[in-house]
């Protein structure tokens, strides 16, 4: 393509951010932030906050067939159809637009629109620790972090500190501390369940969930209205998300230029230099093809994704796809579980209830394998997520008999307290766990479509069988009765937390990022999603990839200074 | 209409009843539904989801207009399966009344009607072992009854009538009280 020099120069910004999701955005942010041109690429729509969260303010009955995808939907959209409902299913692709292969059953849930998947997140924001760091390096599993927690501990401060996260400091080595809000309340059956559990168990504890969530007005947001919409996107500004925080700060800087219906195809490489020198795009409205120019790249276009871009991104230097000289990319995919748990209801407290949807529930912080002397059959561990009510019309309509007056009576009055809760645990870094593009198949725009072969392992397994039995012991302890563990087996990335296809580590010939999020065989081109997890750990990993990507924009913006990139 | 001729007439209606699994029968849950099968029911169905959640101190099914919903969801949103399973059971439902009492089931009194619901119910309540009851829902589609009362239930939740009147709705909560002392008469929350 020939390119004047005029177009040229518009084409050219100090820093390309590839993707405008939760780590993207943040990108785009704190590279504007620091006086950068920053184009900031999208491949979806344009989301702009309030305007268009079409379904934020509607009620219940505003849905023809309530909460129901109809079966032409979920046909053309087996995967997503499974995560959206006719409230949220705009913020979700369509499967039939945006093919993949599974090569074994793999959930990939997407977002294409400005904003990602930050619209439709759970906001469950936890810190890694040295536990987590640590973990590949004891037991000899991956590579070893090139990090510590020392090393990011300011970096999670200053990511917290602009979101808003509410949570309560439970002063725990594994689980450190953030800047929180004021926490959220647990009601009295998770209080109940808390006390049995600190009686029973005095290593374990039971706390509200830390969200992204503002328990009071914060930076011309919020506060929470607690009416539990948010995947609809928040009216009130209640909740992170890039559209409300991250995008309008770095507007306001006047250095952004967001292009959305941007699909990037190709990092592009400079032989000369040894540097990308910018990208390539094609625009979804026109079919245009074009190239962008910047003196860094960010790549944040989501772990499978970016993993994607970088194998198709070939040149006589990168044959196996750019910065890929260890092989590693692509590899290595993780998500967590969520699978296992326990179910159960208790017959006390029926003179107690509550008021507001609270957008979150409880957490209970690891609790195995912390202490090196613990004989369990698995390595690493879990947190258990969960929440605690009173069976309401959905849960009554399948636990009561009849029909007519009495029938009716029982549905519309609070049934008995009940505790839900499952496990969120570690998955291992497994070399064969992987994406590869599959060159004989292309979607719409002429490209490869991503082949995704994952299994969960021995070591996941075991980890259930645990998780189910330790949850249900703790809702016995607690006096649950009818108590039911489960294993839903759900397929690879139900949970929504892929990781890994890029990671970091301090050898090149074994990983693809550096200690600062930077490629080792590109210096200019950092990517901060989740394809440069190491490890998984077992805490949600979103508030993790903020606090990367704000330390290596800092440290990219240094390095820029001072000519070594 | 007697009795006799009247059976005659709904009989063809009556596919499925209790056989056991044959290829008829995969056929049967497999033939194509017009959407009209079910708009053609609009009364009977307003009945029957009356039956199941009546007008008391608070409004009814009916008052709700839960038959459009049951209606809309069976029409968009449900298998062809369960739609045969569905429309089966309707049909066997008046087989029932005009077995029983000699006429449509919507000519029938209140009494004889809830006798022939009734007896829905007791044919939904499947086998005693729950995993063959999962296996039997997962083929054949949820019992008619059980589909019947989980959509009005549903419907009548998520209506106006029903969310704000039989039960209570916070449109905006604001705060989140964690633990209050529950009210007399206290309603549930129409929605988590
Ligand atoms: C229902 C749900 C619940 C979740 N709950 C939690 C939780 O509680 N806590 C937590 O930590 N995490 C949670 N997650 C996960 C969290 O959403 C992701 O970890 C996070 O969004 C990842 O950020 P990202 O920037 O890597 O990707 P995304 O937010 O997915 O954004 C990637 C962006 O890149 C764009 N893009 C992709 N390819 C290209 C391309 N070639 N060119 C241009 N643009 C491109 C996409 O359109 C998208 O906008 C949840 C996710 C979902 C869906
Ligand atoms: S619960 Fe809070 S953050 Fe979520 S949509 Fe409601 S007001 Fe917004």
């Amino acid at each position: 393509m020939y390119i004047s020099d005029k177009n040229k120069i518009l084409h050219t910004y100090d820093a390309i951010v590839i993707g405008s999701g939760i780590s993207g955005g943040w990108a785009a942010m704190e590279l504007c932030k620091k006086g950068m041109k920053t184009l900031l690429l999208e491949r979806g729509r344009d989301v702009k906050h309030l305007v268009d969260y079409p379904t934020a303010n509607l009620n219940p009955w505003d849905f023809k067939a309530g909460m129901n995808n109809t079966i032409q939907d979920r046909e053309a959209n087996p995967v997503q159809s499974s995560a959206y409902s006719p409230a949220d299913k705009h913020f979700y692709v369509s499967d039939a637009e945006h093919p993949y292969i599974q090569e074994k059953p793999f959930n990939w849930y997407r977002g294409y629109q400005v904003g990602g998947r930050s619209l439709t997140w759970g906001r469950q924001c936890y810190r890694l620790s040295d536990l987590d760091f640590e973990a590949n390096h004891r037991d000899g599993t991956g590579v070893d972090w090139p990090i510590r927690y020392k090393d990011l501990e300011q970096w999670y401060s200053y990511a917290e500190s602009f979101i808003g996260v509410s949570g309560n400091r439970e002063n725990l080595g594994h689980l450190p501390d953030g800047e929180f809000l004021t926490p959220m309340e647990l009601n009295c059956i998770e209080k109940h369940l808390g006390d049995s559990i600190r009686k029973n168990d005095e290593h374990r504890l039971l706390t509200i969930a830390r969200v992204a969530n503002l328990t009071r007005g914060w930076d011309n947001r919020g506060p929470c209205q607690n009416r539990n919409l948010c995947t609809r996107g928040c009216p009130f500004g209640g909740y992170f998300s890039s559209n409300s925080s991250t995008i309008p700060a770095a507007m306001a800087t006047g250095n952004l230029t967001l292009r959305p219906f941007s699909i990037v195809t190709e990092i592009l490489f400079d032989e000369q230099k040894q540097k990308a020198r910018g990208v390539r795009v094609i625009d979804t409205l026109t079919s245009e093809v074009h190239e962008f120019y910047a003196k860094i790249v960010f790549v944040n276009a989501s772990t499978i994704a970016t993993a994607g871009l970088l194998l198709n991104s070939v040149s006589s230097r990168f044959p196996d796809g750019f910065g890929n000289g260890s092989g590693q990319i692509g590899h290595n995919l993780m998500d967590h579980h969520s699978s296992a748990g326990a179910y159960g209801v208790h017959d006390q407290f029926t003179d107690q209830y509550y008021k507001g949807r609270r957008p979150c529930g409880f957490l209970i912080p690891r609790y195995r394998n912390l202490h090196p002397g613990e004989k369990l059959n698995f390595k690493r561990g879990y947190n258990i997520q969960g929440h605690g009510e009173r069976q309401e019309w959905m849960d009554k309509a399948q636990s009561i008999d009849g029909f007519g007056e009495d029938f009716k009576a029982g549905l519309t009055t609070p049934g008995p307290w009940t505790v839900w809760m499952a496990g969120w645990g570690e998955c291992l870094p497994y070399f064969d766990n992987q994406v590869t593009p599959d060159p004989s198949k292309k979607d719409k725009w002429g490209q490869p479509l991503l082949k995704i072969d994952f299994t969960f392992r021995e070591n996941e397994h075991k980890m259930m069988t645990d998780i189910e039995q330790t949850s249900a012991r703790m809702l016995d302890q607690a006096g649950f009765k009818h108590i039911e563990s489960f294993n839903y087996n759900k397929p690879g990335g139900s949970t929504i937390h892929e990781m890994g296809t890029a990671r970091m580590g301090n050898d090149p010939k074994t990983s693809v990022l550096n200690k600062f999020n930077q490629m080792h065989e590109a210096k200019n081109v950092f990517i901060t999603d989740g394809s440069c997890m190491t490890s998984s750990a077992c805490q949600n990993p979103s508030l993790t990839y903020m606090a990367l990507t704000a330390r290596a924009s800092q440290f990219a913006y240094e390095q820029l200074k001072k000519g070594e990139l | 209409m007697d009795r006799r001729s009247y059976l005659k007439s709904v009989a063809g209606l009556a596919v499925a009843g209790t056989a056991s699994f044959s290829v008829f029968k995969w056929f049967s849950i497999h033939r194509k539904v017009v959407p009209a099968e079910f708009s053609s029911k609009h009364e009977l169905l307003a009945e029957l989801a009356e039956m199941i959640i009546p007008q008391t101190d608070t409004p009814g099914a009916k008052a709700a207009n839960v038959h459009e919903y049951i209606i809309a969801v069976m029409v968009d949103c449900t298998s062809v399966k369960e739609q045969n399973k569905f429309i089966d059971g309707i049909a066997e439902l008046e087989e029932y009344a005009a077995r029983e009492y000699g006429k449509e089931f919507l000519k029938c009194n209140p009494a004889e009607r809830k006798a022939v619901l009734k007896q829905m119910a007791k044919n939904s309540s499947g086998y005693s072992y729950k995993i063959l009851n999962k296996i039997n829902n997962k083929i054949f589609g949820k019992p008619f009854f059980l589909k019947l009362r989980e959509l009005t239930v549903e419907g009548y939740c998520q209506s106006r009538l029903g969310a704000t009147q039989g039960l209570a709705y916070d449109y905006i909560p604001g705060t989140f009280e964690a633990c209050i002392p529950i009210r007399p008469n206290q309603r549930s929350w129409a929605t988590k």
